[in-house]
């Protein structure tokens, strides 16, 4: 890459003098979609990171945001890394705790904070982050209560930054030439499956040089349309929303509000979007509810539509007749009538719900990644789609297996030239997963004859049973949670006799089964209770199980009288399961489904999304499939010991 | 009793009700209740059912006609004007009981909150474009979308009204009656029926309406948490009459209003 356009600041100051008057982005506002052009956007960003000059910040500084993705967001990153500083964004659904941990650690000075909500948490932590030393708010709402000396309001740090513009006109461009692509300037929290988060240290330059290789394989325009739903701190979208939009100058389009999501990705039409599995899943699941709903024409039509759709796309083919009765009516119902490009990553996808996009003519594919090595490494190349499969490598990435077993199935060891240049301030961790500039991923998997990755499980989720049989409990759980009564799920059985799950209803769904059969109930945990639910669950599982191999097939399970919650730390913030967490948590429950018990009993508390603690006291059933063949033994024995 | 701290924060008064009676034949629902409310209070009014609360914000509303005493406004005299002629002077409520229309969009059952403020009629309003009343009611729409924007009923803007559930319900209302532009906005119960959460987000959006929108409020509420919590006083009615009219602390500590309304006997205090 040239010089000029080696970091994102200066990418950014290009594109601010070349391409000024050109959209680069849309904020919806007011119900009305407002337009920025870049040269807009590179003035706005000139102002804030010479308002974070002014305010003391340089090299080798920590500025965090948090919030809602919002262009103000997005500059602030941009800004801090043209005075030098790193950048670190902070999810905005992370608890005060999270958000101490993270500030504190990576020693931050200035946090940029979308609102009220944010800012309360920060003020909160009082005197626990001395690192910081100034708040600045976007949205002045509610800000009037509060006194701390350390707040200032976005609008107040721009006026500053001009101000500072107008009298060194010469200075930003100095500190824009003064970035170099070799400095560290993103940081990004790893997703912390396990515990506190990990901080992954990228450069911009080879940040950017990975975002090429990506766009080799999967091309994106000015012309190009995305919107911004992911969470900013997460790498996939530093890698569409910074690289992507800086490389290839796609518009982002920022939602409203996270609730007008689906309605304001229909008005905007997106033309490349990267979702997680589970929003991928949740749209499937609610279609597939619609249609149950829907009137027996309209099922008809659903059925005969999707039954073309899903045969030609068996054969490598379109079906014109099913697009007409079903996929161009759908994919304009969910926005995606023009989408070119369409990504699932983070975690595995059930090859249904892919099935089931591709049939309806969305161009789905699988990326696979890690924070440490700037996200997506591995996609399908768009004319070869194998649904379980990862797809292959970029170009500049090496993988191989370690201690393979004799299926070929091992550690997913991976390096390229853009991956990461440690942990923040964590030598140890370091140290640990990166050996010889290799990095050891923790993923199990294998390479296929054709070259494609095949991704199982995590290493150490990677289960057998007692005797012996290996299984992937993820891929379990993806099939479990295909079912549109299914939320979340747990699939059981390390050093077990059987495979087990803790299941936990799609309460939006079940609910609405219950109402249309008159089945009264209260709360979730009520619901999850009645046992017309637990048998409709049932015959969800039993589905599932014909289609498995005997070992894989569920045998006992049992609904849970909550949902898996991020904030009680059963899963993390992009919704992966906690397995530490369940397994310390529900031991009572995990053992009971290892017991002869048809029930168990639960006195707990929970605590709900204000911070108030609930008692719950249930009565859970639990359901059996396939009796385990050890209860018989151990009848047996104790008739022996007996007699 | 005097609202002896209150008088901490010199300011305008907004509403003074006099000596306000009312009869419903022989039942005498307010008797000789006097109310001084300033500009940028947030005053609770708390009592037991039947004390007569929602009778009192009626008779301010002007849905009642108090049999005795007068109510000034801005220093003068509204007892003879209609309900929408004190609606136009800056007086709009909310109901314990929704009233919204049902088969309107949310979006038109807020803007009807801005009807009186509209000025084209039914002829300029036919020659939409010519007429100005295009401008018109961008301007409008803007003024609703911060409404909107407050009260976070973005995804719902579009929704029709009846087929929200009640906490939405209850939100909208609370955006119409801000889209009337009141300096006196009369809340009866804006939290009734609500969960935890609900409450809070009304508490919060309560306390951004008056601390930052500079809007005057008068609520009907029984959670006594929030009343505490929000009001900068509290007047509390019993059997029709004023019985305390102080700062919350001071009225929770009145042995008068624990015999009253919070249970208590009153001989032991």
């Amino acid at each position: 890459m040239p010089d000029e356009l080696a970091t994102c600041p200066r990418l950014l100051r290009h594109h601010g003098r070349h391409h000024a008057d050109e959209p680069a982005l849309r904020e919806k506002a007011l119900g009305i979609w407002q337009e920025m052009t870049w040269g807009q956007a590179y003035a706005r960003t000139r102002a804030i990171a010479l308002g974070l000059r002014g305010l003391g910040v340089g090299e080798g500084d920590v500025v965090g945001f948090v919030g809602q993705n919002r262009p103000d967001l997005l500059f602030t990153e941009i800004a801090s890394h043209a005075v030098g500083a790193l950048s670190l964004g902070i999810y905005k659904d992370s608890l005060r705790d999270e958000i101490g941990y993270l500030v504190g650690h990576a020693g931050v000075r200035v946090v940029v904070a979308e609102d009220e909500e944010q800012v309360d948490k920060l003020l909160d932590l009082g005197d626990a982050i001395p690192t910081l030393e100034r708040i600045v708010y976007c949205d002045p709402r509610g800000m009037l209560k509060h006194e701390d000396p350390r707040l200032m309001a976005m609008a107040e740090l721009v006026v500053q930054g001009s101000a500072l513009h107008d009298r060194e006109p010469c200075l930003f461009d100095r500190l824009v030439d003064a970035t170099r692509p070799e400095a560290p300037a993103i940081l990004c929290t790893t997703s912390g499956t396990t515990s506190h988060p990990k901080i992954a240290v990228l450069m911009s330059g080879p940040f950017l040089n990975h975002g090429m290789s990506y766009l080799e394989v999967d091309p994106k325009g000015p012309d190009d349309d995305y919107v911004s739903v992911l969470p900013l701190p997460w790498i996939g979208e530093q890698v569409n929303a910074v690289a992507h939009f800086l490389l290839s100058r796609i518009r982002l389009n920022f939602v409203e509000d996270e609730d007008t999501t689906t309605n304001d990705m229909r008005e905007i039409g997106p033309d490349c979007l990267l979702l997680a599995p589970r929003v991928w899943e949740a749209m499937a699941a609610d279609i597939k509810a619609r249609m149950l709903e829907a009137t027996p024409f309209k099922r008809f039509l659903y059925a005969q539509g999707l039954r073309l759709s899903e045969r030609a796309l068996e054969r490598g083919r379109r079906s014109h007749i099913g697009d007409m009765l079903l996929g161009r009516a759908l994919r304009d119902r969910l926005g995606l009538s023009h989408m070119r490009s369409a990504a699932t990553g983070g975690a595995p996808l059930g090859p249904d719900v892919f099935r089931f996009f591709r049939a309806i003519g969305v161009p789905l594919r699988q990326v696979y990644g890690q924070t440490e090595m700037v996200g997506v490494y591995c996609a399908h190349r768009i004319d070869d789609v194998d649904f379980d499969t990862v797809g292959v490598p970029f170009r500049d990435v090496e993988i191989r297996i370690n201690e393979p077993d004799r299926n070929g199935l091992g550690e997913v060891v991976v390096r390229h030239p853009g991956m990461f240049v440690g942990y923040f301030r964590n030598e140890e961790a370091t140290r640990a997963d990166v050996r010889d500039s290799w990095m050891y991923t923790g993923d199990a998997g294998y390479l296929n004859a054709r070259g494609h990755l095949i991704v199982l499980d995590r290493m150490r989720d990677l289960a057998k049973l007692k005797n012996g049989d290996r299984f992937a409990p993820q891929y379990l759980e993806n099939r479990l949670k295909f079912s549109p009564y299914v939320g979340e799920c747990v699939v059981l059985g390390q050093d077990r006799e059987q495979v087990t799950a803790i299941v936990c209803i799609r309460y939006s769904i079940v609910s609405k089964w219950a109402e249309a059969r008159r089945i009264s109930f209260t709360t979730y945990s009520d619901l999850s209770a009645r046992p017309e639910v637990r048998e409709l669950i049932r015959k969800e599982v039993a589905a599932i199980n014909d289609v498995l191999p005997e070992s894989q097939r569920i045998g006992r399970f049992l609904l849970l009288y909550k949902e898996l919650d991020a904030d009680d730390g059963e899963l993390t913030r992009t919704r992966k399961l906690r397995r530490g967490t369940i397994n310390e948590r529900y031991a009572d429950l995990i053992g009971a489904l290892y017991s002869d018990k048809r029930d168990v009993d639960v006195d707990t508390t929970i605590t709900l999304q204000n911070g108030r603690r609930q008692r719950i006291r249930a009565n859970i059933a639990i359901e059996t499939l396939i009796e385990p063949a050890r209860s018989a033994a151990s009848r047996s024995a104790t008739v022996e010991a007996v007699s | 009793m005097t609202p002896s701290a209150a008088e901490t924060k010199p300011r305008d008064t907004l509403l003074e009700a006099s000596g306000i009676t009312l009869s419903f034949g022989g039942v005498t629902a307010l008797r000789g209740v006097d109310l001084i409310v300033r500009k940028g209070d947030l005053l609770s009014i708390i009592g037991p059912n039947g004390a007569g609360k929602t009778s009192f914000l009626n008779c301010i509303s002007g849905r009642y006609r108090p049999t005795g005493g007068n109510i000034r406004f801005e220093g003068q005299s509204i007892d003879r004007r209609s309900t929408s002629a004190r609606a136009a002077l800056g007086i709009a409520r909310t109901f314990q009981n929704l009233a919204l229309f049902a088969h309107m969009s949310v979006l038109d059952n807020i803007m009807v909150g801005r009807h009186h403020l509209l000025k084209c009629g039914f002829l300029r309003g036919g020659l939409y474009w010519l007429g100005g009343a295009q401008r018109e009611e961008l301007s409008h729409r803007r003024r609703v979308e911060e409404i909107i924007e407050l009260l976070e009923i973005e995804q719902i803007r579009h929704a029709t009204a009846g087929t929200l559930s009640y906490g939405m319900r209850k939100r909208v209302e609370l955006a119409r009656a801000l889209a009337v532009e009141p300096k006196l906005l009369l809340l009866d119960e804006p939290m009734a029926g609500m969960n935890l959460e609900e409450k809070d987000d009304i508490a919060r959006y309560i306390v951004e309406i008056n601390r930052e929108w500079g809007i005057t409020v008068i609520m009907i509420e029984h959670d006594m948490g929030v009343v505490m919590d929000l009001s900068d006083r509290v007047a509390v009615l019993n059997y029709g009459e004023k019985i305390a009219d102080d700062l919350p602390e001071r009225v929770s500590a009145d042995p008068h209003v624990r015999a009253a309304y919070l249970g208590e006997d009153d001989a032991a205090a």
